[in-house]
């Protein structure tokens, strides 16, 4: 059951320190239902960091996060029944195979066995996986495990998912099949927070957009008042004049120089 | 380029133990160890040498070098990971030649704290024979066989991580490994019974490898300055030349294997077995706690190095068949006792130590997985504790039953379930608690049989040591039960001391399922940051 008082995915004032490193720092996020909501920001923004937290999977020095009315850190089994997870180093059991993986994952979220059984051969159909269920993890390729681990986060149909970068390493085809399921799924009124780095997938999917610099949440719009906001052609511009990219045109005149 | 590389490994230790506060304590005090070590060995081998006659004495240096020469090139793969700090195949873009490569994976080798062990051995064995000539012999052959300690380690090192570097080679690395290692003990048993028969200096002559040096790299080093000791320069010249040129083939078969490893990419084929596996919602049980156990058993089973933890029962009976095949008598006299039957559920206890104490270390890098999904602390342990308990008490029964085969002793046999289920519970019960305090980080790959993270350091393996004694401590008063029942005519009724024991293990077990479950519901990512190595 959907609580529509609350927000789909919420954070409230997230620290994370490590050591003297702030990662996130304050970080308040109110995600709505049916929102593809895009985390954006440069390498090392606190981007994976506030995923996690938020998810569960790593305790914020300060402020806190959740699911709709659900804190993830005093609710956690509760949250995790609500949520599907991609994460960015998709961490999958190596020695089970791609349809152990998926029944191992349905189990633990109490799917009835038929049930399992069927979102299993579908979604293993439908990401090219079916010939490969039987092989171990240990032996997909990176775009294999990438669509693998994306079926056992949507398996369980959950009204939250979290995807950090899940068209990394997936051929073309592929991203085109998981773009129209994560759109059909938004659809039908489930939330994804997704965090990428291809721009242009972004401007397409997204929603709403956060971009995150140094560990905070600096803007916060979606793509249309992005663009307008910088005055610029697409999300990409706009995201690199929030960010600050470098100049280009000074220093490294001896890159290419060398006649080796 | 060498200069570089002998840095590169420096700046990399300096910078481990910088990074790593347990490493920062334990190296240090492994290093004082291996000194310490170092010391008493170099004492005791030149005091050996010194107190033999001269042809016996000789024989006993060939036998120490060559027994050097085989542990230092293979127990640090055997016992601890591969050192991947100068990982060969990270230098493959590197613009250096392979000869600058191995010249400085070479003088690299030398930046490590065990180097004093063979250096004090090698020091020592130049005053060992007399003579100023004699002693300048033994400066070069001990500079020789220093070459040959590091460049067969690093040969030998790059064959297994070439092994290594497939699922099916790594799968393939641990039966190797277990054998090396029965092996080995069958070479210390063989070593043990001939001392013990003829005495040390009979033993060396006995089984002399004078007349073999020319085969033996190491050995036709040493063969030279014995050589040179006894006046023999034309001997000792060539013995030396012989080691050299064992050298130069070691250095081809390394490089031959270096040009592999640095071309050669990590493989992971897909297999083309296009059989449908029955999965896990094809077989019985669907409960959370049931699909737990059944994914830790696959793992038993497929995991390489959960094998080889399984297999340690396996290895046990190798060791007692060996040794009462090569016939070491203080071993052999168990045969004949009936209470062998009751060892089972002990020797399972120490080898299920591994999997028991570190239950979620085994999850590495998939525990963020595991622990992204919505299952209940109490339900993850009792699936990995159920997994485990029928791993330990079938491989318990089997073993004690081929050991009351052994001893004859099958009037102890029925009294081995009620005793391996106690033994089991002490141990999980602690297990359960020690895996969420204290898991230890384990590598990916590797070759070692504890699969022992080196960043671990020496805090969390004292947890892991103190751990067993709390579980032989707990074990003591069933333990004693037993023994009063088979040791001293049955005063005890051996149906009572098993509901007892019974009891008293589902108690244990229930306290410290309790606590694990209590600890690991507010810890979850601090476990997550333990265990994953990414």
């Amino acid at each position: 059951m959907t609580d529509n008082s609350h927000p789909s995915v919420w954070a409230k004032g997230l620290v994370r320190r490590f050591g003297t490193k702030v990662a996130v720092d304050g970080v308040d996020l109110s995600i709505g239902r049916g929102e593809f909501y895009g985390l954006l920001g440069p390498n090392g923004a606190g981007k994976t960091t506030t995923i996690k937290m938020i998810v569960g999977l790593l305790r914020p020095t300060a402020g806190t996060a959740g699911i709709n009315s659900l804190n993830t850190w005093r609710q956690p089994l509760e949250v995790k029944r609500k949520i599907g997870v991609l994460p960015e180093e998709f961490n999958l059991y190596e020695r089970l195979t791609g349809a152990e993986l998926l029944d191992f994952t349905s189990a633990i979220h109490r799917l009835p066995r038929e049930a399992a059984v069927q979102r299993r051969r579908e979604l293993l159909k439908l990401l090219d996986l079916e010939d490969a269920a039987s092989d171990l993890v240990a032996d997909y390729s990176r775009g294999m495990r990438k669509k693998l681990a994306l079926a056992a986060a949507v398996i369980h149909a959950p009204p939250v998912l979290f995807l950090d970068e899940p068209f990394e390493g997936v051929d073309a085809v592929s991203a085109r099949l998981i773009r129209g399921l994560l759109q059909q799924y938004t659809a039908r009124g489930a939330t994804i927070v997704f965090s990428s780095h291809v721009m242009d997938l972004v401007e397409r999917l997204c929603t709403r957009i956060g971009i995150m610099v140094h560990g905070k949440l600096v803007v916060e719009a979606t793509p249309a008042e992005l663009r307008q906001q910088y005055g610029v052609a697409s999300v990409e511009d706009a995201f690199l004049e929030v960010v600050g990219a470098g100049d280009m045109g000074e220093g490294l005149e001896w890159l290419g120089a060398s006649s080796g | 380029m060498v200069g570089r590389l002998v840095w590169l490994k420096w700046r990399l230790l300096v910078n481990g133990v910088r990074a790593d506060r347990q490493r920062a304590f334990g190296l240090p005090i492994v290093t004082i160890g291996v000194a310490a070590i170092g010391f008493w060995l170099a004492a005791r081998y030149g005091k050996t040498a010194g107190e033999m006659p001269a042809k016996a004495a000789g024989d006993f240096t060939l036998w120490v070098m060559l027994l050097a020469w085989l542990t230092w090139t293979t127990l640090p793969v055997l016992l601890f990971p591969l050192d991947e700090t100068l990982d060969p195949a990270r230098f493959s873009l590197a613009p250096m030649s392979r000869s600058q490569l191995m010249a400085g994976l070479t003088a690299a080798g030398l930046v490590t704290p065990t180097i004093v062990v063979p250096v004090l051995v090698l020091a020592t064995n130049v005053g060992v024979f007399s003579g100023p000539l004699t002693a300048l012999m033994a400066l070069l052959a001990g500079a020789l066989i220093l070459l040959h300690l590091i460049v067969g380690g690093q040969t030998f090192t790059a064959l297994v991580s070439l092994v290594l570097r497939s699922r099916r080679g790594r799968d393939l690395a641990v039966v190797i490994v277990s054998s090396l290692g029965l092996l080995g003990f069958a070479l210390q048993q063989t070593i043990a019974t001939a001392i013990g028969e003829y005495g040390l200096a009979g033993a060396v002559d006995v089984y002399s490898l004078s007349s073999w040096w020319w085969a033996l790299p190491p050995v036709a080093a040493q063969q030279a300055v014995v050589a040179a000791a006894a006046g023999s320069w034309g001997q000792a010249f060539l013995a030396l030349a012989v080691s050299a040129g064992w050298l130069l083939a070691i250095i081809s078969v390394w490089n031959r294997l270096l040009l592999r490893l640095v071309t050669t990419p990590e493989s992971s084929p897909l297999r083309s077995n296009k059989r449908v596996r029955p999965t896990l919602a094809d077989r019985p049980g669907w409960s959370t706690t049931l699909i737990v156990a059944r994914k830790e058993l696959l793992f038993y089973v497929r995991d390489p190095r959960l094998r080889m933890v399984w297999t340690g029962a396996v290895i046990f009976l190798g060791v007692i068949v060996a040794t009462l095949l090569i016939g070491t008598t203080q071993l052999s006299d168990i045969q004949r006792a009936g209470w062998l039957p009751l060892i089972g559920p002990m020797v399972v206890i120490f080898i299920g130590l591994p999997v028991a104490l570190n239950q979620f270390g085994w999850e590495r890098n998939a525990a963020s997985f595991l622990f992204a999904l919505p299952v209940a602390p109490r339900t993850l342990l009792t699936g990995k504790n159920l997994a485990a308990g029928t791993a330990l008490f079938a491989e318990t029964l089997t073993l004690s039953i081929i050991l009351a085969w052994v001893s004859g002793g099958w009037e102890t046999l029925p009294m081995v379930p009620p005793l391996a289920l106690t033994a089991i519970g002490c141990q999980l019960a602690i297990g359960n608690i020690v895996s969420v305090l204290a898991p230890l980080r384990l590598p990916d790959m590797g070759t070692d049989l504890f699969a022992q993270a080196t960043e671990q350091g020496c805090l969390a393996i004292t947890a892991q040591m103190a751990s067993f004694f709390v579980i032989g401590l707990l074990m003591t008063p069933p333990a004693a039960a037993y023994v009063l029942v088979v040791e001293f005519g049955r005063n005890l009724n051996p149906v009572v001391v098993s509901v007892a024991s019974l009891a008293y293990g589902a108690i244990i077990y229930s306290i410290g399922l309790w606590i694990g479950a209590r600890v690991l519901r507010k810890r979850i990512p601090e476990m997550v940051a333990m265990v994953q190595t990414v």
